[in-house]
């Protein structure tokens, strides 16, 4: 299996500093956050209520939303500062899943998978073939191969876009309700995947936004709570917060 | 004094308006050429892949339409012409009328026409949904420039087509429009021809490749600015598309308009009279 993560810098550090997020005119998501996102392992982001800002942090470290103020850092290097070409190679070693919507409707699911492989010339065409039907034959979904996304279950969609990302050996793996609308079976054989690229020194910062506590509690993973407009990490005690509701 | 003032206010908003979305538009062309052969890691191959699927829906499917409609045209013209011309015994001016109004004015602006209302809608409610839908940001996710991927090939495959479409339609218009007059009104075949052949020159091909290469443009970089403009909402889309049409109609027209008046003007300084 290719490895074209290997010829992107490696991700070291994932930082905030004084980052606030705003959507337009209305209040801010996040405000003046200074952080330090674990790393080399799973992380759980959580929050006490839906529309804490899950997916909209997922979306500020996949650089798909640009802050409002502060920094985001990568490697210590100001994400707001880069081009959209300076930033290729850091988006190429990280792979966005969507909770919903993101695959080209205009296009099968083989097509949708395909392309970024094949875009970015990241391994042959017959290596990227074999890699794609593999996958798609693990979670069961190679049958609806030539379908385009409208014509089959939502299900078959989340799956897709739950592969695509991996199918880019990320480094950075930033999954949006993973197990959303998906039977158990098909989440652990999804995490078996990443397990596997784990071992091949692939998908080492995890990052998984749900509120599957049974999913999580097969994973060894460390904690961040979105509170308030604000992060915090496990030892914080905002895990006591959470169990006293 | 408040009304003089106020209208003043108004026009300045327009003209301020219009220069603003102007700019905007140059910026994205040039930004999606330069995405497209400069970033690094960009699979041309790909991005070519999309240009020819444009120029086949755009350029291939219009082509039934075109046909009807060029030969309605062209053959009204034609009878219009020569009947007329026949009336005032200038018959042998009838090329250069032809050339006049087929080739200079009627086949870019009738072609742009229809590009805009097949092809423009299309391309400005795909791209609308492809932002409700989350497909740009999908695209951004993988590392592919919207830019590149999106606006360049339905940019460059609408040029393309819409040279091709207004070429066809200019053939279909004079040769086509003269068989069905034919039926009707007896004109010489060899007179006909030897007419048209005279009356082309080298001026006409640019002013026709000029103005559809303009058009083609023109209608495809607004399709996709106003496709998106969508934030998130599916509701947006037909707003959007509403609009493209309406501003390609008119900057096709006012661009069609400008090149006409910037060419008598340089004939009329040609010839001395101004």
């Amino acid at each position: 299996m290719s490895q074209p993560s290997k010829q992107f810098p490696e991700i070291k550090q994932l930082s905030f500093e004084h980052m606030t997020f705003r959507y337009d005119n209305s209040a801010p998501v996040f405000e003046d956050v200074s952080f330090d996102l674990p790393t080399d392992q799973y992380v759980w982001i959580r929050s006490l209520h839906t529309g804490a800002g899950r997916s909209t942090l997922l979306q500020i470290m996949a650089g798909l939303a640009p802050i409002t103020a502060g920094k985001y850092s990568i490697n210590d290097k100001n994400v707001g500062d880069m081009s959209f070409e300076e930033f290729l190679p850091y988006r190429l070693s990280i792979g966005y899943s969507f909770d919903f919507g993101g695959l080209l409707h205009n296009q099968s699911l083989y097509d949708n998978m395909m392309l970024p492989l094949l875009y970015h010339k990241l391994c042959t065409p017959v290596e990227a073939e074999r890699k794609v039907k593999m996958y798609m034959q693990e979670l069961g979904i190679l049958r609806y191969k030539d379908q385009r996304p409208s014509a089959v279950q939502g299900s078959v969609r989340k799956i897709a876009c739950l592969l695509r990302p991996l199918l880019m050996s990320p480094q950075l793996l930033l999954l949006d309700d993973p197990s959303l609308g998906l039977g158990q079976e098909v989440v652990l054989k999804y995490f078996d995947l990443i397990q596997d690229l784990r071992r091949d020194g692939l998908a080492k910062h995890v990052y998984i936004s749900t509120f599957d506590e049974k999913l999580m509690g097969l994973l060894e993973h460390q904690e961040v709570f979105i509170d308030n407009g604000q992060l915090h990490a496990t030892s914080d005690g905002y895990e006591k917060k959470v169990v006293s509701l | 004094m408040r009304g003089v003032w106020a209208q003043v206010d108004g026009v300045g908003r327009l003209v301020t308006t219009n220069v603003t979305y102007t700019t905007r538009l140059l910026l994205m062309i040039y930004v999606s050429i330069r995405a497209t052969f400069f970033d690094q890691a960009q699979g041309l191959r790909t991005i070519f892949s999309v240009v020819s699927s444009q120029i086949y829906f755009t350029g291939w499917q219009a082509m039934p339409l075109i046909t009807v409609l060029a030969l309605a045209s062209g053959g009204v013209v034609i009878l219009q012409s020569s009947s007329n011309l026949n009336l005032l015994g200038g018959a042998q001016m009838i090329g250069n009328l032809l050339v006049v109004i087929v080739v200079r004015e009627l086949g870019p602006l009738l072609t742009a026409l229809v590009v805009v209302a097949r092809s423009g809608t299309a391309v400005a409610s795909e791209v609308g949904n492809m932002r409700a839908n989350r497909e740009i940001e999908a695209l951004e996710s993988m590392g592919i420039n919207p830019l590149s991927y999106i606006v360049f090939p339905r940019m460059l495959g609408g040029v393309v087509s819409v040279i091709c479409l207004a070429t066809y339609f200019v053939l279909i218009s004079l040769l086509g429009g003269f068989v069905i007059t034919k039926l009707i009104h007896d004109i010489p075949f060899n007179f006909y021809v030897d007419s048209l052949s005279r009356a082309v020159a080298f001026e006409d091909i640019w002013l026709f490749l000029l103005k559809n290469a303009f058009s083609g443009m023109i209608i495809f970089v607004i399709s996709c600015y106003q496709g998106l403009s969508v934030k998130k909402s599916p509701t947006e889309v037909p707003i959007v598309t509403t609009q493209a049409v309406v501003k390609s109609i008119i900057y096709v027209i006012v661009f069609n308009m400008s090149v006409t008046t910037l060419f008598y003007l340089h004939e009329l300084v040609r010839i001395g009279v101004l």
